[in-house]
C-alpha cells in the first residue's frame, strides 16, 4: 500500500491582489510563528479548488482538535524528527559514535511508530485522512524488517548499558580501563563532610562547553570502552550495519506534512487564549451564506479591541453595500470576511462562532490603489479595468471585495459604475462585499444594506458593529459642524 | 547547622514608610553616632528601627541581650572582629568572581580555598568561646551552645583534608562513566584520587589501561577535556559551593547580628559621654509616661543634654496628644523625642530618659509637614492626603502616629474638618496620635469631644513671659480672640502700629 497524502491534494497559488489586499500575507506570517518552513508557507498560500478536499482537510482539523489526538500527533511528529536529526550527525561522526547514533535513531523510530499506532488506534479517529495513515502505518509495524529491526535493537541497547569504564585525565592525554566499582564518591565524600553547612536553596554551578560531545576525545575515551567490551561493540556495529534504513518514506512525508494542522492549530490556540473562538465551516449547496460572530485575526494579534459582527443572506440577493460613519469598521469587516472565506478554501477553520458559506472558487479583491504617474490610465480608468476584469471572471462561486470603488468621480456618475457592476454580478449570482459613500447604491433592490453604528454611548464615536439597515440619515461632519455652529442658522446670526 | 538568633527579627518587614520615618526623626544622626563609621552597624541599626513589628517578648530578649552585651563588651567585640577578619581575608585572597562564572574547575579550586580561610575563622573563634567568661542572656547562651555543638576540632581537621583534595596541583581527576544515547558519555562519577598508586601496582595495570595520547600539535584536545572536566566536575563544584556559601553565610549573619551590639556598645558609651539617662523602656498597658525624656537626635548634633521633657497619660485607651503654641517652642523636638525612644523601646535598646512606659510597643508612622512653601494649594493639600492614604492602610491597634501640622496646606476651616475626620477616626480605631497643629477648631472641638483621651499640651511659660522649651498641660481659652477683638477695637491705636 502506498502512502497517501494527509494534505489530500495541494491547491494553487493566491493571486497577488487578493494576498494583498485581504493581507494574507501577514495573517500567514502570524500563522507560521518563527517558523519559517518556505514548504507550509506555499501551503498556506495555495487555495483548494475542490470543496471535497477542503472537507477533507477539515475532517482531520476535527480530530486534532480533540487534545489527547493533538498532543500524539504532535508528539510523533518530534520524534520522527529526532529520529532524522540522529541519522544526519550520523554523517559526520566519528565511528565510535555512528553506531550509537545508529541504534537511537533507530530506537527513536521504533518507539515513535508503535506508540502512536496504538495511541491512535485506541482514540480511534473519524477522518479519512488519519484512518488511511492508521492502515499504511500498521503495514510499516507488521513488516519483517520492522520487526527484526526492533529486536536487534533492544539487543544492541542492553550491550551498551553494561559499559562502564573508569576515565583518567593526566598530563598529556587520557587513560581508559574497564571499572570495577572500587572508586569513592568524591562528591558525595564532600557532601557528607560539609552536612552541617548543607545550603538548602542553593546555587547550581553552571558549565558552558565551548566544544562538542563527539570529538576525537570523546571517539578516543570510548575507543577504549570498546577495547574492553568487544562483543558489545560487535553487536552495536552489525545492528547498524544489518538495518542501514531506519525511517520509513511514508511516514517521513507524512511527518513533514501534518505540520500544516499542526501550525494551524498552535496559532487557533494563541487566539483562543485570548477568548476568541475558531469553528469548522461548512458548506452551503443552496447559496445561502449565515456567518455569526466572525472577527479580525490580525487586529486580535495586535492586541487591539476586536467588534465580532454577523452576516446573512438567504442566497437570493449577495450583493452587500456598506455604508456609514468613517472609520467605522468598514474595511475591517470586508477583509474579515474575506479573510474567513479565503481560510475555509484552504480548509482550514476559521475565526468565527459559526460559519455557513458557499466553497468560493475564487476570491476577487478591489482596493484602491495608489495612483502611479507614470501610467496613463487615471485612478477611475484603473476601476474600471478592474471591475470589468473581475466581471469577466465572476460565476456564483465567486466572492468580490471592492472597497471604494469609483470615488473619484461625480456620485451621480460613481451610482452609475457602481449600478453596472453591481448588477452584472448579481447576474452572475457572485457574491459582493461593496464598500462606498455612496448612499444610493444602497437603495438598488438587488442589494442588502449595511451599515457601520455608531455608539450608543458617544454617537461621535464608532460602535465597529455593522448591521442591516438603510444608510444613516445624518451625516458626522454635519454633527461637527453643529457642535461648533457653524450650520447655516448659526451663520446667519453670527453674520450681520 | 549552627543555629542562632540574637535578634529575633522574626519575618517582620520594614515599615512601609521607612524613609520618611528615616528623615522625620532624623534617624541618620542616631545610626551615626551607634555605627562610628561601620557600614553594617549602621545598616542593622537602620533595619532594627525601621522593622514594622515588634512584641513586649521581643523587646525583653533583646534588652537582656544588650545589657548582656554590654556586661561582655571585650568578648563582643572579639566577636565581632573576627567574623568580620575573616570574611575580609576570603573576599581578598578568593577569586570570588570566579565563582559566578561557568567553569566548574575554577570554582572548585576557589571555593575550596575560601572554605579553608573560613576554617581558620572557626577555629578561631572556637579558641575564643571555649576560654570566654558564659553568657547570661537566652541569646547568646543559644549561639554559644548551637556553636559548640557543631563545630569541633574532628570537624575542622576532617574539612581542611577533603578541601585540600581540590587543590590547584589537582588537576589530574578520575571518574567512571557509562554510555548513553547517541554514545554520548553519561552519569560521570567524580572518584577520589588514589593517593598509594605504588610501581608495582602501576606494573599490574599494564594492559588493562588504554592510553590515549595527545597529539602535541592538537589544539583543540586539551580545550575538550577542560570541558569534560568542567561536566566531571559540576557536582561537586557545587556542593562545595554551597558549603562554602553556607559557611560564608553564617560569617555574615554572626557579623550581621553582632554589629547590633556593637552599635548598642558605643551608643551606650555616647550616653556615657553626655551624661544622658539610660533606661530600659517597659510596657504597661494603660499607661504612657517618661521623666526626663531626651531628644536623641538633638543630643547627637549639639553633643550636650537638650532639654528634658516629663508627661503622664493614663492611657487605659488610645489617646491623642495636641501640641500647640507658639513657635520655636520645641514643639517638634517633643515629638521626635517620642518617635525615637519609641523605636529604640521597639528595638529593645535603652532610651535617653529616667523612665520609659509604652502601653504597647506599636509600630510609629509620622506624616510631617514637607518643604518650606507654606503656600495655601489644593494641589499640596491632595499630596498631603496622598501620603496619608499611602500609610492608612497599614496601621493597626495600638500604633502610634505623629503629625507634625499635617494637612496645613489648605485654610484652617477646612483642615480643621480633615483633622478631626483623620484624628478621631485613629483614636476610636485605637492608634494613639502626637500631633503639632495650629488648627483651632479642631483643637477645640477634639479636646471637648475626648476629654481625658485628648491631652493638649502648650510651650510653658514663665510668669516674667519667658520661655522654658518644656511643654506643659494647657487648655484652650475659646472668646480669646473676641476679647482681642474687643481689647484692640476700643484701642484702635495699638492696631495700626
Amino acid at each position: 500500500m502506498e502512502y497517501r497524502s494527509i494534505l489530500g491534494e495541494r491547491g494553487s497559488m493566491v493571486g497577488d491582489d487578493v494576498a494583498k489586499d485581504l493581507r494574507i500575507l501577514e495573517l500567514v506570517d502570524d500563522i507560521l510563528g518563527r517558523n519559517r518552513d518556505e514548504f507550509l508557507r506555499e501551503l498556506y498560500l495555495e487555495p483548494l479548488s475542490r470543496e471535497e478536499t477542503a472537507v477533507f482537510r477539515l475532517m482531520v482539523f476535527q480530530d486534532l482538535m480533540t487534545n489527547d489526538v493533538y498532543k500524539m500527533v504532535e508528539g510523533f511528529v518530534e520524534r520522527i524528527r529526532e529520529s532524522e536529526r540522529l541519522i544526519q550527525l550520523k554523517e559526520e561522526a566519528y565511528d565510535q559514535h555512528k553506531v550509537g547514533l545508529h541504534l537511537d535513531a533507530a530506537l527513536t523510530y521504533i518507539d515513535a511508530v508503535e506508540s502512536f499506532y496504538n495511541g491512535l488506534r485506541a482514540i480511534g479517529p473519524r477522518s479519512e485522512g488519519l484512518k488511511q495513515f492508521l492502515n499504511y502505518l500498521e503495514q510499516v509495524i507488521n513488516s519483517p524488517y520492522f520487526r527484526s529491526m526492533k529486536e536487534r535493537a533492544r539487543e544492541a541497547k542492553e550491550a551498551r548499558d553494561r559499559i562502564i569504564i573508569k576515565v583518567r585525565f593526566v598530563e598529556d592525554g587520557v587513560k581508559v580501563s574497564k571499572y570495577n566499582g572500587d572508586g569513592e564518591d568524591l562528591t558525595a565524600l564532600v557532601e557528607r563532610t560539609f552536612s552541617i553547612f548543607k545550603d538548602g536553596n542553593g546555587e547550581e554551578v553552571k558549565w558552558i562547553k565551548s566544544t562538542g560531545d563527539m570529538t576525537h576525545i570523546h571517539a578516543a575515551i570510548l575507543e577504549g570502552a570498546f577495547r574492553f567490551y568487544r562483543e558489545e561493540y560487535e553487536t552495536l556495529r552489525r545492528f547498524m550495519e544489518d538495518f542501514p534504513t531506519v525511517i520509513d518514506e511514508g511516514v517521513r512525508s507524512f511527518a513533514r506534512e501534518v505540520e500544516f494542522y499542526l501550525t494551524y492549530l498552535r496559532y487557533m490556540r494563541r487566539i483562543m487564549e485570548r477568548g476568541y473562538t475558531f469553528s469548522i465551516p461548512s458548506f452551503t449547496r443552496d447559496g445561502s451564506m449565515h456567518v455569526k460572530g466572525f472577527y479580525n485575526l490580525l487586529l486580535v494579534k495586535a492586541g487591539k479591541a476586536v467588534v465580532s459582527n454577523d452576516i446573512d443572506t438567504d442566497g437570493a440577493r449577495r450583493i452587500f453595500v456598506i455604508t456609514g460613519m468613517n472609520s467605522g469598521g468598514k474595511t475591517t469587516f470586508a477583509i474579515s470576511l474575506g479573510q474567513l472565506a479565503y481560510l475555509s478554501t484552504l480548509g482550514l477553520p476559521v475565526p468565527a462562532v459559526e460559519a455557513r458559506l458557499p466553497f468560493f472558487t475564487s476570491i476577487m479583491t478591489a482596493f484602491p490603489t495608489e495612483e502611479d504617474p507614470r501610467e496613463s490610465l487615471s485612478r477611475l480608468e484603473h476601476d474600471v479595468v478592474r471591475a470589468l476584469n473581475i466581471i469577466k471572471r465572476a460565476n456564483d462561486t465567486t466572492l468580490v471585495i471592492a472597497n471604494e470603488l469609483f470615488s473619484t468621480t461625480t456620485s451621480d456618475e460613481g451610482f452609475q459604475l457602481s449600478k453596472l457592476f453591481l448588477s452584472e454580478l448579481s447576474n452572475r449570482r457572485s457574491y459582493c462585499l461593496f464598500i462606498t459613500f455612496i448612499p444610493k447604491v444602497a437603495s438598488l433592490e438587488f442589494t442588502i444594506s449595511l451599515v457601520a453604528m455608531p455608539s450608543p454611548e458617544d454617537p461621535e464615536k464608532p460602535s465597529y458593529r455593522i448591521i442591516p439597515g438603510p444608510p444613516p440619515k445624518e451625516y458626522m461632519a454635519v454633527r461637527i459642524a453643529a457642535k461648533h455652529q457653524l450650520l447655516y442658522d448659526d451663520l446667519r446670526r453670527v453674520v450681520k | 547547622m549552627i543555629q542562632f538568633d540574637l535578634l529575633r527579627m522574626g519575618d517582620s518587614s520594614k515599615i512601609s514608610i521607612a524613609d520618611d520615618l528615616r528623615v522625620d526623626l532624623e534617624l541618620d544622626k542616631i545610626i551615626a553616632v551607634a555605627s562610628n563609621g561601620d557600614k553594617l552597624i549602621s545598616e542593622t541599626w537602620s533595619n532594627m528601627l525601621l522593622l514594622r513589628d515588634s512584641s513586649e517578648d521581643v523587646m525583653r530578649y533583646r534588652q537582656e541581650a544588650v545589657r548582656d552585651a554590654l556586661a561582655n563588651r571585650d568578648v563582643i567585640i572579639k566577636m565581632y572582629s573576627i567574623a568580620r577578619d575573616t570574611i575580609e581575608r576570603v573576599k581578598r585572597d578568593v577569586f570570588i568572581l570566579l565563582l559566578r562564572t561557568d567553569d566548574p574547575p575554577a570554582v572548585a579550586r576557589e571555593t575550596s580555598r575560601g572554605i579553608r580561610i573560613l576554617l581558620d575563622g572557626l577555629e578561631e573563634m572556637l579558641t575564643l568561646l571555649k576560654s570566654s567568661p558564659s553568657f547570661s542572656s537566652t541569646a547568646f547562651r543559644g549561639f554559644v551552645s548551637s556553636f559548640t555543638a557543631n563545630i569541633n576540632d574532628q570537624f575542622i581537621s576532617s574539612a581542611r583534608g577533603v578541601a585540600s583534595i581540590f587543590d590547584t596541583s589537582r588537576e589530574n581527576i578520575t571518574f567512571s562513566v557509562k554510555i548513553g544515547s547517541s554514545n554520548y558519555l553519561k552519569d560521570p562519577v567524580l572518584l577520589v584520587p588514589r593517593e598509594g598508586d605504588s610501581f608495582l601496582s602501576r606494573i599490574l595495570s599494564l594492559g588493562k589501561e588504554y592510553t590515549y595520547k595527545l597529539d602535541p600539535r592538537d589544539e583543540a584536545g586539551p580545550r575538550i577535556i577542560y570541558d569534560i572536566k568542567k561536566w566531571v566536575l559540576h557536582r561537586s563544584a557545587t556542593v562545595l559551593l554551597r558549603s562554602f556559601n553556607s559557611m560564608m553565610k553564617f560569617f555574615e549573619d554572626l557579623m550581621r547580628q553582632l554589629s547590633f551590639y556593637v552599635g548598642v556598645i558605643n551608643m551606650s558609651d555616647f550616653f556615657a559621654r553626655i551624661g544622658l539617662p539610660q533606661t530600659y523602656p517597659e510596657v504597661n498597658p494603660g499607661v504612657f509616661a517618661f521623666k526626663d525624656l531626651h531628644c536623641l537626635s538633638l543630643a547627637t548634633s549639639t553633643s550636650s543634654k537638650p532639654i528634658p521633657s516629663t508627661l503622664s497619660i493614663n492611657a487605659s485607651d488610645s489617646f491623642a496628644i495636641l501640641i500647640t503654641g507658639a513657635n520655636r517652642g520645641g514643639k517638634t523636638t517633643f515629638l521626635k523625642a517620642i518617635g525615637q525612644a519609641l523605636l529604640l523601646a521597639r528595638a529593645g535598646i535603652f532610651v535617653p530618659a529616667e523612665s520609659f512606659t509604652i502601653p504597647t510597643p506599636g509600630a510609629v508612622y509620622t506624616h510631617f509637614l514637607r518643604g518650606e512653601d507654606r503656600a495655601l494649594s489644593y494641589g499640596k493639600f491632595e499630596e498631603e492626603v496622598k501620603r496619608f492614604r499611602g500609610f492608612a492602610n497599614f496601621l493597626r491597634r495600638g500604633d502610634f502616629v505623629l503629625m507634625d501640622e499635617s494637612f496645613s496646606s489648605t485654610n484652617p476651616i477646612e483642615a480643621s474638618v480633615v483633622a478631626e475626620n483623620v484624628v478621631s477616626a485613629l483614636v476610636d480605631s485605637g492608634v494613639n496620635v502626637a500631633y503639632v497643629t495650629f488648627l483651632q477648631d479642631f483643637i477645640y472641638n477634639f479636646t471637648r469631644r475626648y476629654g481625658e483621651r485628648a491631652v493638649l499640651l502648650v510651650p510653658e511659660r514663665l510668669k516674667s513671659g519667658e520661655r522654658t522649651f518644656r511643654l506643659v498641660r494647657g487648655s484652650l481659652q475659646p472668646g480669646y480672640a473676641m476679647d482681642l477683638w474687643v481689647k484692640l477695637s476700643s484701642n484702635p491705636s495699638k492696631e495700626q502700629h
